[in-house]
């Protein structure tokens, strides 16, 4: 008996070991119907709109809309596997140029065409475009925004100028209570004042530009706003200074917003202010968050996939995205929208995406965040040499952009 | 020839673990060593090819004198580690032991709680819970009575201290229960005796005590030994995750590692610095276990 039992262990322990390596399941494709999974990382509230939007392709196409914590690590692991992969994924468009290199990107001209593409934004197009291809059908942009409580700073004293906000910040910040705060040591954050200086973290073609001239002067000239900022600089912390009523006002995304309003904060919405050395407002980076399509799905699910994506076109999933969580929609036929137009946040990314730079895609930008990172926390936290330390990171970016070939 | 049969079965009863331990451990292992190389990266992702070592003439340009810091900062950090937590572990377990101790079960509970949380959790608990400057419960305190608040994970020296004191609470626990296991094991006759030819408590630990719970413990101190040389989470999470750096620059080998390595996307170097660094351990291994050998041999 006891052996018996054994054997039947010992199998099971085998089978399920086994049993990853094996094939999953077939596609579900049962009276016809054709599954599309597409990953995403998005807020409930974006993931319902666009859950109620895609079953309206039932049955002849069900959508699955899930969600992935590590999505780009996943897809790292499995986007050549068409067993594991999804068949698209909502995300920024920052990550493209790793995806294409990956070769698990279908082009998304391939089906939707140039001309169709011509109804979003110009920017969010330029956003998804990747040596000369595009891989992404953008859905919405986000800039960082100026925000302000207006329990602490009134409509006419918001800072027009970043001396005017330094002045602020000079006459507020005390007792437990910040002018103003931000991530200053995130270089997403720390990219408005470097873009205002027109220096660059990363350019384009994928240059280190940590040593520029115009890098270096931004760095030293934000540096006397972090003296009056708190020392932490984390995402946690900035937002929560704000939420409690300790920061009169604050650099931060839209999705801040729904959260500060429900701590019943009066919350104003501005244009970044002019940088008085420069004349340039604080130019944050624009992401652009829109679906892509893996090689695998434009090959085997063509048909369903552009079905997809046609519905996701349609500019009333941009107003409806607007009106559920601030998303500033990239289809320019919103614009003709009263709601939309009426929208102070959505409008105010607009304007702001006027002079955002859209963050760079090429790869090289993985390891710009950590090295940029550890640059601002060098002069910011630990009190470094600007012009040093930015010469070293630049060196390290080389080295480390070097390293991925 | 029976010998032999009974051999035979035994392997073949043990052949699905082993084939499990081959998938799981052995396997990963001999397909990280092949991928370093080849020169798979994000260029070269399916049509990567091999390169020979190529990849580790990169790898060891890594050695430099950031990681000789970082491996000096890793063995102190185990050592001061492993020290403290047998030493407490050892002292809590002993009071556990107190004979008639009342609602012993009770701590037992609380003792282990930190080994209930995930480790992640408890890491980002602590570090917006305890160390935040703002908000942390540290500062309250000295605020309260008086004092600046402090950054306590800014300069080195602190961050070292607070990644300590997080690596104690998630570690303790295992700790302490296999010490309380250990204890627990002693016949209670040796103690009788020695207590009645006049042994101190300190006499009855030295020769009663540990050398009986040594050869219970010590696998479970060469793990941990082993865990806490190979630590990212905590210093990681706790001053360097990316868009939360607190000012301190300490690192481990892995966490240099990964900062000079694995964020390129190139999965060849990376993988070369990973054979590298597991050669590094295995030695440590040998050396460790090397040493009781001798002893028990002598």
């Amino acid at each position: 008996m006891r052996r018996v039992l054994s054997v039947i262990l010992a199998a099971t322990l085998a089978i399920g070991a086994l049993s990853g390596c094996g094939k999953q399941s077939e596609e579900m494709e049962e009276n016809g119907t054709v599954t599309i999974t597409i990953w995403h990382d998005k807020e409930d509230a974006v993931a319902e709109v666009l859950q109620t939007k895609l079953e309206t392709l039932e049955p002849e196409i069900h959508v699955v809309l899930e969600k992935k914590s590590d999505l780009t690590e996943s897809l790292k692991m499995v986007g050549n596997d068409p067993k594991a992969a999804p068949d698209m994924y909502l995300f920024a468009h920052d990550k493209i140029g790793v995806y294409a290199e990956m070769e698990i990107l279908s082009p998304i001209t391939d089906i939707i065409s140039e001309q169709e593409l011509e109804q979003y934004v110009e920017s969010t197009v330029e956003a998804a475009t990747y040596k000369d291809t595009v891989y992404q059908l953008p859905i919405y942009y986000e800039t960082l925004l100026f925000m302000y409580n207006r329990l602490y700073m009134s409509d006419e004293e918001v800072p027009k100028t970043t001396e005017e906000l330094y002045a602020y910040m000079q006459e507020n910040t005390n007792g437990g209570h910040y002018g103003f705060v931000e991530q200053h040591s995130t270089p997403y954050y720390a990219a408005g004042w470097i873009n205002g200086f027109e220096g660059s973290i990363l350019s384009a073609d994928g240059t280190a530009g940590l040593d520029k001239p115009e890098t270096i002067a931004a760095l030293e000239y934000h540096k006397k706003f972090v003296e009056l900022m708190p020392g932490e600089t984390e995402y946690a912390t900035v937002n929560t200074l704000f939420k409690e009523k300790m920061a009169h006002s604050t650099i931060a995304g839209p999705w801040l917003i729904p959260t500060v309003r429900e701590s019943g904060i009066d919350v104003g919405i501005a244009a970044m202010p002019v940088i008085d050395e420069t004349g340039i407002p604080i130019s944050p980076y624009m992401g652009v968050q829109g679906v892509h399509v893996l090689k695998n799905a434009a090959e085997n699910k063509h048909e369903a996939v552009e079905k997809v994506l046609r519905l996701l076109m349609e500019p009333d999933i941009g107003l409806e995205l607007a009106q559920a969580s601030g998303c500033a929609p990239a289809n320019k036929a919103c614009y003709e929208m009263d709601e939309v137009l009426s929208d102070e946040v959505v409008m105010a990314m607009k304007e702001t995406a006027e002079y955002a730079v859209p963050m760079p895609n090429v790869p090289e930008m993985d390891v710009m965040w950590t090295v940029a990172g550890n640059l601002l926390t060098d002069i910011n936290m630990s009190d470094k040499d600007v012009t040093l330390s930015a010469q070293e990171a630049q060196q390290e970016a080389e080295k480390l952009i070097e390293s991925m070939r | 020839m029976k010998k032999g049969k009974n051999t035979l079965f035994a392997y073949a009863w043990s052949a699905p673990s082993l084939f499990l331990i081959l998938m799981i451990v052995i396997f990963p292992i001999l397909y990280t060593a092949y991928i370093s190389m080849t020169n798979m990266n994000v260029y070269h992702w399916n049509n990567y090819e091999f390169i020979g070592l190529e990849n580790y003439k990169d790898a060891l340009l890594v050695l430099d004198n950031g990681f000789i810091t970082a491996l000096f900062f890793t063995v102190l950090w185990t050592i001061v580690n492993m020290v403290l937590q047998v030493a407490i572990a050892f002292l809590l377990a002993t009071l556990l032991n107190i004979r008639k101790l009342k609602l012993r079960n009770v701590y037992k509970t609380l003792l282990i709680f930190p080994w209930a949380m995930p480790g992640y959790v408890s890491i980002l608990l602590w570090k917006t819970g305890m160390f935040n400057s703002q908000f942390g419960l540290l500062n309250q305190w000295l605020q309260k009575v008086g004092f600046e608040p402090v950054r306590w994970l800014n300069s080195n020296g602190m961050a070292f201290i607070c990644c300590t004191v997080v690596n104690l609470w998630l570690a303790l626990p295992f700790m302490i229960t296999i010490i309380d296991g250990a204890l627990q094991s002693i016949d209670k006759s040796y103690y009788e005796s020695a207590m009645l030819d006049g042994a101190t408590w300190l006499e009855r630990t030295r020769y009663i005590t540990l050398p009986m719970i040594k050869p219970i413990i010590a696998p479970s101190v060469i793990i941990t030994t082993f865990t806490t040389f190979k630590q990212f989470d905590i210093i990681y999470l706790l001053t360097q995750q990316v868009g939360a750096k607190t000012g301190a620059e300490i690192h481990t080998i892995l966490t240099y590692a990964y900062e000079k390595a694995f964020i390129t996307n190139n999965y060849g170097y990376s993988s070369a610095v990973s054979i590298i660094i597991f050669i590094m351990l295995i030695v440590f291994s040998s050396v460790s276990n090397a040493e009781p050998k001798k002893r028990g041999n002598n």
